[in-house]
């Protein structure tokens, strides 16, 4: 995964959600799935969610330590390139084109 | 007029003639069948339920009829019918009764789309509707029978018909069924329960059908909001465990458990999640002490 590649969901309208326990639920218009995120998964689309033009993976990194209170290391930033690979196989998130 | 209020003679005429209509919940079923398994077990298992005139609508047109030609006669056989179309393969005569109920549940999961269906038990206590959600062989309909037995009102036994917008159950009453060993654990359990021939060698094995309580047939107009949505899980002799499951875990079954959410898109959603909000969840394993399972649910129902 490019290390300065940005990052933003795919359609940010087409989803509905439900959050309990810091976890979510999804279902997705455009393809009629129904996911459930862990945690971090949560974590991640919030923080895409929040940036519609796309955040770089630094910064979302960086983000999600902030809001939970923890150091952006190498085990989290390998945690979150997980997650956002598994969200673009869910075409729930996608690269920013340059 | 109650099913219980026809005689012999005219639940007969009608069943070979213009069809018995029966309200079942928020739908009407228009019956014919020629066989007397059927005509007994609709005598004794729908004897609550409210009888329609003839020409009252009916939502629902099945028939439960020998095939034509020689197996009238020789193996006999059970054919279900919808509008006059055969639905399913042919059963042994013998199992004329459990094919009517098997076929007005496919009718029911075909057709009634302006609810979320979900595969599960539906009590009630106080207003509050308990979903059992569950697979086959989870013991479901053995727990739901016992709650029943202990004053719980029916809802349905295997279908919760939930409202678009999540924050109703609909009720819609009719016998509840049991399978191979807990035809005995509830005879046992519930001496005084209206208990239908036992019917061997279904696909399901050995079943049969208990009478829903007239309070919970008269009701049938009584919506519930959801309260409790507890995942039953029968294992041979384990001790009994009630334990809080994660709201998107239980929402993730109920996913799993629904017959039409994907035909509802988005809305089977929100429906799913208003639901689960409203919701305590929890999962519960038992090992058959059902009076203790009784007392655990009744614990968590008190106001």
């Amino acid at each position: 995964m490019n290390p300065d590649s940005s990052w933003r969901l795919v359609a940010p309208d087409a989803l509905a959600s439900r959050s309990w326990d810091d976890e979510l639920v999804l279902y997705n218009d455009v393809t009629g799935d129904t996911h459930h995120l862990s945690v971090l998964g949560h974590a991640v689309m919030t923080m895409l969610a929040s940036h519609p033009s796309g955040i770089d993976l630094a910064a979302l990194v960086g983000g999600i330590a902030d809001d939970a209170g923890t150091s952006a290391d190498d085990e989290l930033a390998a945690a979150v390139e997980r997650t956002l690979a598994h969200l673009a196989e869910l075409r729930l998130a996608t690269p920013v084109s340059a | 007029m109650i099913v219980a209020e026809l005689a012999a003679a005219e639940l007969r005429r009608r069943l070979t003639g213009p069809g018995l209509r029966v309200r079942l919940g928020p739908v009407a079923a228009e019956i014919r069948s020629p066989f007397d398994v059927v005509a007994s077990g609709l005598a004794l298992l729908y004897a609550q339920h409210d009888v329609l005139a003839d020409d009252d609508f009916a939502d629902f047109r099945v028939a439960v009829e020998p095939p034509f030609g020689v197996r009238r006669f020789v193996a006999p056989q059970a054919l279900f019918k919808f509008d006059g179309n055969t639905r399913f393969r042919p059963l042994p005569a013998a199992q004329a009764f459990p094919l009517l109920e098997w076929g007005l549940n496919w009718c029911i999961t075909m057709h009634c789309h302006q609810y979320l269906m979900i595969h599960s038990a539906v009590l009630e206590r106080h207003g509050r509707a308990l979903l059992l959600p569950a697979p086959p062989g989870s013991g479901k309909s053995t727990l739901c029978a016992a709650l029943v037995a202990r004053g719980w009102r029916l809802l349905s036994d295997e279908l919760a018909l939930v409202e678009l917008d999540g924050t109703r159950v609909v009720p819609m009453p009719r016998p509840i069924s049991l399978k191979n060993r807990s035809i005995d654990t509830i005879a046992r359990f519930w001496p005084d329960a209206a208990i239908g021939d036992v019917v061997p060698d279904t696909l399901k094995g050995s079943v049969a059908h208990v009478r829903p309580p007239a309070d919970s047939v008269r009701r049938a107009l009584e919506f519930a909001l959801p309260a409790w949505v507890v995942l039953p899980h029968y294992e041979n002799g384990a001790a009994m465990q009630l334990a809080a499951l994660a709201k998107c875990d239980a929402f993730m079954r109920l996913v799993d458990s629904a017959f039409n959410y994907s035909v509802h898109g988005r809305a089977g959603f929100e429906a799913l999640a208003a639901l689960v909000d409203a919701s305590d969840c929890y999962a519960f394993t038992y090992g058959g002490a059902l009076d203790e399972a009784v007392a655990t649910f009744d614990r968590f129902a008190s106001p």
